[in-house]
């Protein structure tokens, strides 16, 4: 009785086939476009060229970092700890390269695996020893970054270490786009795919919709959760690299404190903090929403005060909309309910 | 005895640790152990000790609000203003808590009747309230404060700093409130399971939501307590701090699923991470690597009693899993709140 239920929410977030889950993806692009027109007409300077530019510039490292979140978010998890393995792994990867100039060409390589290893223990965290997320991710943030203050002593690592080509990324403009977003939409395109095609990215879905189900189904959790904290891991290490590479001489403190700005992202693009439902292209959209607020009110100058208050209520309205998406999708399949009567 | 030791073992735990804390910074600094200094440093975690109760009742109701250093900032700086304004303390600060407690309750509604997910409202209502802050602080913030506001700050009784003693009113309020009063006992219903407790007629909104107002008002008074501290209030007044005072609750023993856990833990939390830090403050150590330590304690407090378990299941003739409660009640809890979504 409980399979049934796995297959048919995996249908819906697929196909779409429910209108009420469309709903929420466009919400997210209406809010967008409401966003752009509302700043255009306030304000000349913000539908310009070089304007779009710098707002997906910087919402590009924050799309990379939202979508790895999405991962874990999916499969009814959190990682609180992304700001920290971000710069535990730009610190490091500096570093080693600072001190070995054999190992510049690795440099990506040596990310992905310290973003794998530490989104590894994440997952170990939640699914062997069965801490919940927020509190192991959260002590996670806590180790991670006192592990790169303890490693850094207080020291400052430079972009300077890394390769040339490396270093120029920062500053390249490729077919008339800064070379972030092309690596944010390259990145964030593989994730999508893995989670739509391939089995890994499938069994997340169908996991995070109903662990019990995916259980009976035979899918593995301790398995699935930790594919999610790997994955995400590689990503986040991804992105601290290129932060690490933007803001060139970085120390201890690189990305802290940028976990809220990742979740709120995930939650404004529409992904389920429930799990199962949303996708990663939406929490890319949530992370252009956030730099388009914070770009067009400091081009009209308004107060701090508007800027977290617009935040605020977008993350609220964007969780609302999350429920009532839910209570339809609930409502319209009774194999739910019967389901739910009978557990 | 036997039966205390089960009941209180992981406040005796805590306890143990506090001691070992204290002894090892009395290694690191002769200072240490000065009943001045520790009194002082005692001063310096009361702001996080009044969050932490005010969050204590909202987790064992198996919800969560990172928006209670928001409501500080709110309740600094508007007592800062007030202050300015010329109203005596003794109306400002009546005023103030009302206020925090109504964002505090404003939180609940949208969690409890709403039905959004707690983590994600107060993710919002964290910024909004932020930018509260921000609009009455203005960009310089509030310096000049009258005497009578900041008496709090500077009064000792004995070599108890005025402060402290607050605090353990305060948790002796919430030590009362959970144990002893139908918003308590409910709380704890609610924390193993609501649906139950809805069903046993308990009005599940109305104590969230009670819970939240009184976070409101007990982040609101450590406003009060930042004022008096430091003599000035800013928009970004604690910002941050939220995570440490989630890592107290925690490692006070309430579970983050809700249902169980006592003030006494979440005062000895606070006690133990304030003897780590003062220690290795003394001994000279950065505050981003004084967090290693403190990561380390939460996960191992949680984690090597499942190691114990799982080791203790390999040694042992085999079981099956007890993974599947877990995930069992993890299920209910996603359907719960679906439904009250």
């Amino acid at each position: 009785m409980s399979n049934p239920t796995a297959v048919t929410r995996r249908r819906l977030s697929l196909g779409g086939s429910t209108s009420a889950l469309r709903v929420r993806f466009l919400g997210v692009v209406i809010f967008l476009a409401i966003l752009v027109i509302a700043f255009s007409l306030l304000s000349p300077q913000f539908f310009t060229l070089g304007n779009g530019r710098s707002v997906l510039f910087t919402a590009a490292i924050l799309a990379i970092a939202a979508a790895g979140q999405s991962l874990v978010v999916l499969t009814g998890n959190l990682d609180l700890s992304v700001g920290s393995i971000m710069g535990l792994t730009a610190y490091v990867v500096f570093d080693l390269a600072g001190k070995n100039a054999a190992l510049q060409p690795f440099v990506v390589i040596l990310a992905l695996a310290i973003g794998a290893l530490l989104g590894f223990i994440n997952g170990v965290f939640v699914t062997v020893l069965q801490i919940p997320s927020i509190v192991a991710t959260l002590g996670t943030l806590s180790i991670y970054r006192g592990f790169v203050s303890v490693y850094a002593n207080a020291k400052e690592v430079t972009s300077g270490t890394l390769p040339p080509w490396m270093r120029a990324l920062a500053t390249q403009v490729w077919l008339g786009l800064p070379s972030y977003v092309w690596i944010s939409a390259v990145i964030i395109a593989i994730v999508a795919v893995a989670l739509t095609r391939l089995p890994w990215g499938r069994k997340i879905y169908a996991y995070g919709s109903n662990p019990k189900a995916a259980r009976f189904y035979g899918l593995s959790s301790t398995r699935i959760v930790i594919g999610a904290y790997v994955g995400a891991g590689m990503i986040a290490a991804i992105a601290g690299l290129l932060l690490g590479a933007q803001v060139g001489n970085i120390n201890s403190l690189l990305a802290n404190g940028i976990e809220l700005q990742v979740l709120a992202a995930v939650v404004i693009g529409g992904v389920s903090i429930w799990g199962g439902s949303g996708s990663v292209i939406g929490a890319a959209i949530g992370a252009v929403v956030l730099a388009t607020i914070n770009n067009g009110l400091v081009l009209l100058e308004v107060q701090e005060f508007y800027r977290l208050l617009i935040q605020g209520a977008a993350i609220i309205a964007a969780v609302w909309v999350d429920a009532i998406v839910q209570r339809r999708v609930i409502g319209s399949g009774t194999r739910r309910r019967i389901m739910e009567v009978e557990s | 005895m036997k039966r205390m030791l089960r009941t209180y073992g992981w406040e005796l735990l805590l306890v143990v640790l506090i001691v070992l804390a204290g002894i090892w910074s009395s290694f690191l600094s002769p200072y240490f152990l000065d009943p001045v200094n520790l009194f002082s440093s005692a001063g310096f975690f009361v702001i996080f000790a009044l969050m932490a109760f005010g969050l204590f009742p909202i987790i064992l109701q198996g919800e969560i609000d990172i928006s209670l250093a928001s409501t500080l900032a709110v309740g600094s700086v508007l007592l800062g203003k007030l202050s300015q304004l010329g109203f005596p303390l003794a109306v400002a600060l009546p005023i103030v808590l009302i206020i925090c407690g109504i964002l505090g309750a404003v939180n609940g509604l949208l969690v409890a009747v709403v039905g959004l997910p707690s983590l994600a409202v107060t993710l919002g209502t964290m910024g909004a309230y932020r930018g509260i802050a921000y609009l009455f602080a203005g960009d310089a913030g509030v310096t000049t404060i009258p005497p009578a506001y900041v008496s709090l700050g500077s009064s000792w009784i004995g070599i108890v700093p005025m402060t402290v003693v607050l605090a353990i009113a305060v948790g002796i309020v919430f030590a009362v409130l959970t144990t002893s009063t139908r918003f308590g006992r409910n709380s704890y219903a609610i924390g193993n399971s609501a649906s139950a407790s809805r069903l046993a007629g308990v009005s599940v909104a109305a104590t969230r939501v009670a819970a939240y107002a009184l976070a409101g008002v007990a982040s609101g008074l450590a406003g009060y307590v930042w004022l008096a501290q430091y003599q000035s209030a800013r928009g970004d007044n604690a910002d941050g701090s939220i995570l440490f005072v989630i890592t107290a609750v925690v490692l006070g023993g309430v579970s983050i699923k809700g249902g169980s856990g006592r003030a006494l833990g979440v005062a000895l939390a606070i006690l133990l991470l304030g003897t780590i830090q003062t220690g290795m403050k003394l001994a000279n150590i950065p505050g981003t690597s004084q967090t290693l330590v403190i990561g380390a304690l939460l996960v191992g407090s949680i984690g090597i009693p499942r190691i114990v378990q799982i080791v203790r299941g390999r040694i042992a003739a085999p079981r099956p899993a007890p993974k599947i409660d877990v995930d069992v009640r993890r299920e209910e809890a996603t359907q719960e709140s679906k439904r009250t979504a």
